[in-house]
């Protein structure tokens, strides 16, 4: 496992520079649609003469102008922009990669950054302005309802689970008393899965009267506060056997 | 390489050129891109770095984690999940989840013996602006990359820091400690203290060099009241605390512990427990009857000072000299318990010094069971040195003993033990000083004639008239018989029987039972002494 965690540094070793340019949203989204190759435009380095700041700008391809906006509003895209070159400073950027094999791969060092922004035109204009008109609509919405609502009346007893009780009622019944054998069957075959239990999910789970239930209970098991609020039963040690999931009966 | 572009640029002529690049973007990455992002501060140098691990710092993990309670089996509960969630429903707690691609990221750079950062995800990068990476490819075409996360990475301490409590208790102290250097210091000599045996010296023995460190690099400034006291009994103690921690060495622990600890406690400020003062309460009155069991552990620690006499004696005695010179005005503080017991008696007798000089003695009587072996006189630098020396000497006692005050005393004590016989002699010359160690004034005669010990000569003592002689063999036969306390030997060898005075007697009777070294056990609280043939 020294593979893991290795970081494979020949990136730094080479003195790879790379350049770190902030791209605005709009145009990233544009690019993420490229076709083919993935060519997105040109970038132009212009040098003013010997000595001045080198002008970098990128151009966008043609194709990828087109911005679908909402509601059937295409708004294009400005092609030009500008890259502002500012520098590192003090602080020390390096790009590292993570595959998805999880390899880590330190590709090199930052050497220059840059701000993408766009030349100042009238179809960038109309992007912001849709923009921010999208950005403005408020999250929720109120809305009035065509029709009101009649489906939920206040009933008396509500009819599910009238239906729900009385369906029980017919079903169940009283909790007959089983045997005590069988219910002691039941009990242990509870404990084995859990240790604690409500004595309400016993009642449902072993369908006893409760009363029947918890002479049994008293019998076999513990009735623990446990210093949570919760009150649960649990058997009593002697019966205990949870590694070897043995149970001693009677 | 783009360096190599703005070069080809330059020397391509004065004029503008322009060179134009493909930018791609790649769709098909399995690769993320990411910014490990150092400090200005730290200097980071990414190609001196030889090797490199990165993982994910995963300890957060069972903070969000599940509950500890098992699933099933022993110890679970039925419907224990559900119930927990319904719960928090109810209450609306939200839990976040634990995602690993937002835990920071540990770096390991050169192995073990390397520098370690942290990096930590930077929030929102990607939220309104998406930062991409434009490497060059070899055929001069830009590649665009977006960046997945930002990470700033910060170097990890590998010096030892102060816990949360520690640093807040250096903070109290902050205006106090000018040397700063010397808190990691104590710290770790500290750990070490604590990690020993609860032995007095080595806990001494490491406070001891906290202290001296202390004292060394410190100015401690003091806040008036209490640390005015503190201060000057640092400066009296440091003086006296190297001879007294060797003479404790050598005495009896449980005894020396009383006054070292009440010293200690003083510097320590609170941070050890100070259990000194078990023995503060020990109050002995010597005026009541019911104290006769005090008096038996007298001279209980009496004979074991004579025991222990026999393994060390100059040394240590050269040092309570010393001692006693550094704590004259400590009153407080007795060397011993029985010391310490001594001097409240003391102080008690002085109060009606002059009403009764039984009382006087009394209070001497105790403390010259104590001189027998360890106290030399106080106050008397000129001529401690001989009378050190001499008492190890075992001169033939005297049965008339010179040096008045601890002939008095012993008589004392003897006399009050016997319960009835007093012979006041000499006690003119304690001249019960208010206050004072009742041995300072009584020393003054002693010394001067070359102080002869108090102590019980080696040999026999000669008694005079004999209807019972204290002899040897007449203490081992009383021991073998059956066991006794002092007490009771000292009752069988009454003085007007044996003719001896009963400071004599005491002396003497000291001096068999430590030939003898009979055994000792507890019957009734009371310590008896046996022998078996």
């Amino acid at each position: 496992m020294s593979e893991k965690g290795e970081v494979d540094l020949t990136g730094v070793k080479q003195n790879t520079g790379v350049w770190l340019v902030k791209v605005p949203k709009y145009l990233a989204q544009q690019w993420a649609k490229a076709p083919g190759r993935g060519e997105v435009g040109k970038i132009r380095i212009c040098k003013k003469g010997n000595q001045g700041k080198p002008e970098v700008s990128f151009t966008l391809n043609e194709e990828l102008t087109t911005i679908e906006g909402i509601e059937d509003k295409t708004v294009s895209a400005p092609r030009d922009h500008p890259f502002t070159m500012q520098s590192v400073g003090g602080q020390m950027l390096a790009v590292f990669t993570e595959s998805s094999s999880d390899k880590l791969a330190l590709e090199g060092v930052v050497v220059q950054r840059a701000e993408c922004r766009p030349a100042v035109s009238e179809s960038y204009m109309k992007l912001k302005r849709l923009q921010i008109e999208e950005s403005s609509k408020p999250a929720r919405l109120s809305q009035q309802l065509l029709k009101p609502v009649t489906t939920n009346y206040k009933p008396v007893a509500i009819h599910d689970y009238n239906r729900e009780y009385e369906r029980k009622k017919k079903e169940e019944g009283k909790r007959a008393r089983s045997d005590k054998q069988q219910v002691l069957d039941m009990l242990f075959s509870a404990f084995e899965k859990h240790q604690y239990y409500n004595i309400k999910d016993l009642v449902d789970i072993t369908k006893q009267p409760v009363t029947y239930l918890k002479e049994i209970l008293r019998d076999i098991g513990i009735y623990n506060v446990k210093g949570t609020h919760k009150n649960t039963w649990e058997l009593k040690p002697e019966y205990r056997h949870y590694q070897a999931e043995e149970k001693t009966d009677e | 390489m783009f360096l190599d572009i703005f070069c080809f640029i330059l020397q391509s002529g004065s004029g503008p050129s322009t060179t134009e690049y493909t930018v791609r973007v790649p769709k098909n990455t399995s690769k993320k891109y990411n910014i490990m992002a150092f400090n200005a501060g730290d200097r980071v140098n990414c190609s001196s770095w030889t090797q490199a691990r990165m993982e994910r710092d995963m300890s957060a993990r069972r903070i969000y984690g599940e509950e500890e309670t098992p699933e099933s089996g022993a110890g679970s509960e039925f419907g224990k999940k559900q119930r927990e969630e319904a719960r928090r429903k109810k209450f609306g707690i939200v839990t976040r989840e634990f995602k690993v691609e937002d835990q920071p990221w540990i770096l390991k750079v050169n192995g073990k013996a390397g520098k370690r950062f942290k990096g930590i995800k930077k929030g929102g990068v990607t939220e309104n602006a998406s930062y991409y990476i434009f490497t060059q490819c070899p055929d001069g075409a830009f590649e665009a990359f977006p960046v997945h996360g930002w990470y700033n990475f910060t170097q990890q301490a590998k010096h030892r820091t102060l816990t949360a409590e520690e640093a807040e208790e250096e903070w109290g102290r902050r205006n106090k400690v000018v040397n700063h250097f010397s808190i990691m210091l104590q710290r770790r000599l500290r750990e070490q203290g604590g990690c020993e045996d609860d032995e007095d010296e080595t806990e001494k023995g490491g406070k001891k060099k906290k202290k001296g460190g202390q004292k060394g690099g410190d100015l401690r400034l003091h806040d008036l009241d209490d640390d005015l006291e503190m201060s000057s009994d640092d400066s009296d103690s440091s003086m006296g605390e190297d001879g007294e921690s060797k003479a404790k060495a050598k005495k009896d622990l449980g005894k020396g512990k009383a006054k070292k600890k009440k010293q200690k406690s003083h510097d320590k400020e609170a941070i050890e427990d100070s259990d000194d003062g078990d023995y503060e309460g020990l109050e002995v009155d010597y005026m009541s009857e019911e104290s006769r069991s005090d008096h038996q552990n007298l001279l209980f620690f009496f004979f074991i000072c004579i025991d222990e006499m026999s393994e060390s004696e100059e040394e240590s005695e050269e040092e309570k000299q010393n001692e006693e010179e550094a704590k004259e005005e400590e009153e407080e503080e007795g060397k011993k318990t029985p010391v310490q017991v001594e001097n409240k008696k003391k102080k008690d007798s002085s109060g009606e010094s002059d009403s009764s000089d039984d009382s006087d003695i009394e209070g001497e009587t105790a403390s010259a069971l104590f001189m027998v072996k360890k106290r030399t006189p106080p106050k008397r630098p000129g001529g401690r040195g001989s009378a050190g020396s001499s008492r190890t000497g075992s001169r033939p006692g005297t049965p008339s003993i010179d040096s008045a005050s601890t002939s008095s005393t012993l008589r004392a004590a003897a006399s009050k033990l016997e319960q009835g016989k007093r012979q006041i002699q000499a006690a003119g010359t304690d001249s019960p000083a208010a206050k004072r160690l009742k041995m300072e004034p009584s020393s003054q005669s002693p010394v001067p004639s070359g102080k002869s010990t108090p102590q019980p000569p080696s040999g026999k003592s000669t008694p005079s008239s004999s209807d019972v002689q204290l002899t040897e063999d007449a203490v081992r036969r009383y021991l073998i018989r059956k066991p006794m306390t002092t007490k009771d030997l000292l009752k069988k060898f009454q003085t007007k029987r044996t003719g001896l005075s009963s400071e004599q007697t005491v002396n003497v009777l000291a001096q068999i039972l430590k030939r003898l070294n009979p055994e000792r056990k507890m019957v009734n609280d009371k310590m008896h002494f046996y022998l078996t043939e």
